[in-house]
């Protein structure tokens, strides 16, 4: 564990440098810690490392420093309680342009594929690149493949891809390089919405597989504003 | 309280409203944003009795054709653009009096990149997240706007205009074609090998053609820089400066992702974010490394 300057005005506390959950639910824990002193001009919790950035009239990096150790040694993981969610993937091949791809550099079958994504609980470790875009991980060891070469002008809002050991949603149009192998009819990012997230750092994550239809049926509701989470327990 | 509406006849090239930034939503992967050159902002505001952080609006390069609906006082301040009030000389730095049916012309940058341009009053649109700063140009999917289509009206109340300011030339920033930019090292800096770091600060480097509010690529590549597997993603500020695959370094601005994978070197000290800001492309910059005890 390191606390480090970074910048005129923020420290970056690094975690042992490996992706892990628990080091991940550490940093989330100590996100949480150092937005309740109310200190900190904002904060950016990442894979295994904290950002967190104040004003440098108020608060010195020595007093930034102390404050992060204080509440490190004191650190409780209770502080977010995640939610377990249930995200329906249409993985038909209209939404799935690169699962052929996969299919070579993984080895499997399309069902295969499928069947391994929708078979692990995934683990939020932050939300970056876009507003709101999910990292999740791990994906099974034999779904992992690198990043497209060339990577695609225009990702639908939605697409479901495979990054590394990674696997992200979209959550706007955006210009992307992950393999992409299926499509959520969630909006994960609602400006008009408080908060505008659909996910949070630390919160569980499965996937299930729906048919076109479903995704329609629960397209229409997402935008009627009518659909409910599913959650895995309760 | 009266009011004024700028009506933009010609957007020009990248208008958009900025303020000090949307700060504290960083944790959802939304950028900080606001003003790039925030000194620019901060005078405008000034110079029409705002507060420093109240939203201005920001020009790039070619700015816009504006017709005044209303009156009130505004303001200009940052990079020195070419304009005309009525068919009469555009002042900057200074207080002006605007009255209804009054046509601003700005026309290309002569000095600088961004021109600021405020108005006396409260701006009677919506804040989002805290802020009115316009989002990133990724974020217009989600149905937010970015920079202004022609046609777009910005409306303010307007209270009682105050004694006219003006800031005297001796005081304005110089927005030459070459820089030095301050540094404070980067927390990957200890990893990168001491040849790098030393070609870092010895080389002179130029902006390259993909230059925006998200980042400034520089056309150098640090030779001695070999690139190891990808690092793992990490908290992003405006002004850390990333080296990427190909040993060229990227200074992530006021727009840029939250988070990234690319080492960072080291990061431009606040102030000289608004240096850079005023930067395009072939422009010139060396960067120094500035210690812990000259904060």
């Amino acid at each position: 564990m390191k606390i480090l300057p970074y910048g005129n005005n923020a420290l970056l506390i690094q975690f042992s440098e490996e992706i892990d959950p628990g080091i991940s639910n550490q940093v989330i824990a100590l996100y949480h810690a150092l937005k309740r002193t109310g200190q900190f001009k904002y904060l950016i919790p990442a894979y295994q490392s904290l950002t967190a950035a104040f004003d440098s009239d108020q608060l010195k990096f020595t007093e930034a420093q102390k404050l992060a150790e204080e509440h490190l040694a004191i650190l409780s993981q209770e502080i977010y309680e995640p939610h377990h969610l249930v995200i329906p993937v249409c993985y038909e091949p209209e939404y799935a342009p690169d699962l052929e791809a996969v299919e070579q550099i993984t080895k499997l079958t399309a069902k295969k594929v499928i069947e391994l994504h929708c078979s692990t609980t995934y683990h939020v470790y932050m939300l970056g690149f876009l507003a709101g875009f999910p990292y999740l991980g791990s994906t099974p060891k034999a779904l992992h493949c690198p990043r497209k070469k060339e990577p695609r002008a225009k990702v639908p809002a939605g697409s479901v891809g495979l990054a590394g050991m990674q696997t992200g949603i979209y959550p706007a149009e955006a210009p992307g390089g992950w393999q992409l192998i299926g499509r959520t009819p969630l909006a994960l990012f609602n400006p008009e919405i408080m908060p505008p997230n659909f996910l949070h750092p630390g919160d569980l994550v499965e996937f299930r597989a729906i048919s076109k239809d479903e995704f329609k049926l629960i397209k229409i509701k997402v935008e009627a504003g009518i659909y409910k989470p599913e959650y895995k327990h309760g | 309280m009266g009011s004024l509406i700028l009506h933009f006849q010609k957007t020009g090239l990248y208008t958009s409203i900025q303020d000090g930034g949307r700060y504290g939503v960083q944790h959802l992967g939304i950028p900080i944003g606001g003003a790039m050159d925030q000194e620019a902002m901060r005078n405008a505001n000034y110079l029409v009795g705002n507060n420093p952080d109240d939203p201005v609006i920001e020009m790039t390069i070619q700015g816009a054709e504006i017709k005044i609906e209303g009156g009130g006082q505004i303001a200009l301040a940052g990079g020195y653009f070419k304009g005309t009030l009525n068919e009469q000389p555009l002042p900057f730095y200074r207080t002006i009096t605007v009255k209804d049916g009054d046509i601003i012309r700005i026309g290309n940058v002569i000095f600088g990149t961004r021109t600021y341009l405020a108005v006396r009053g409260t701006i009677a649109e919506e804040k989002w997240l805290g802020s009115h700063s316009a989002v990133n140009i990724y974020m217009e999917s989600f149905g937010l706007e970015s920079h202004f289509p022609n046609g777009r009206m910005v409306e303010y109340q307007t209270p009682p205009p105050i004694e006219k300011r003006l800031i005297e030339r001796a005081k304005h920033p110089i927005h030459a074609e070459c820089a030095i930019v301050r540094t404070t090292s980067g927390p990957d800096f200890e990893k990168f090998p001491i040849e790098v770091v030393q070609e870092f600060y010895e080389k002179i480097f130029t902006v390259s053609n993909k230059y925006n509010r998200m980042g400034y690529k520089l056309n150098e590549a640090l030779g001695s820089f070999t690139s190891n597997k990808e690092s793992i993603s990490s908290g992003i500020l405006p002004g850390t400066i990333q080296v990427t695959n190909e040993g060229k370094p990227i200074i992530l601005m006021r727009d840029a992702q939250t988070t990234g994978g690319y080492p960072r070197i080291a990061n431009v000290v606040e102030e000289d974010i608004d240096l850079v800001a005023q930067m395009k492309q072939g422009n010139e910059l060396k960067f120094i490394l500035q210690g812990k005890n000259d904060q």
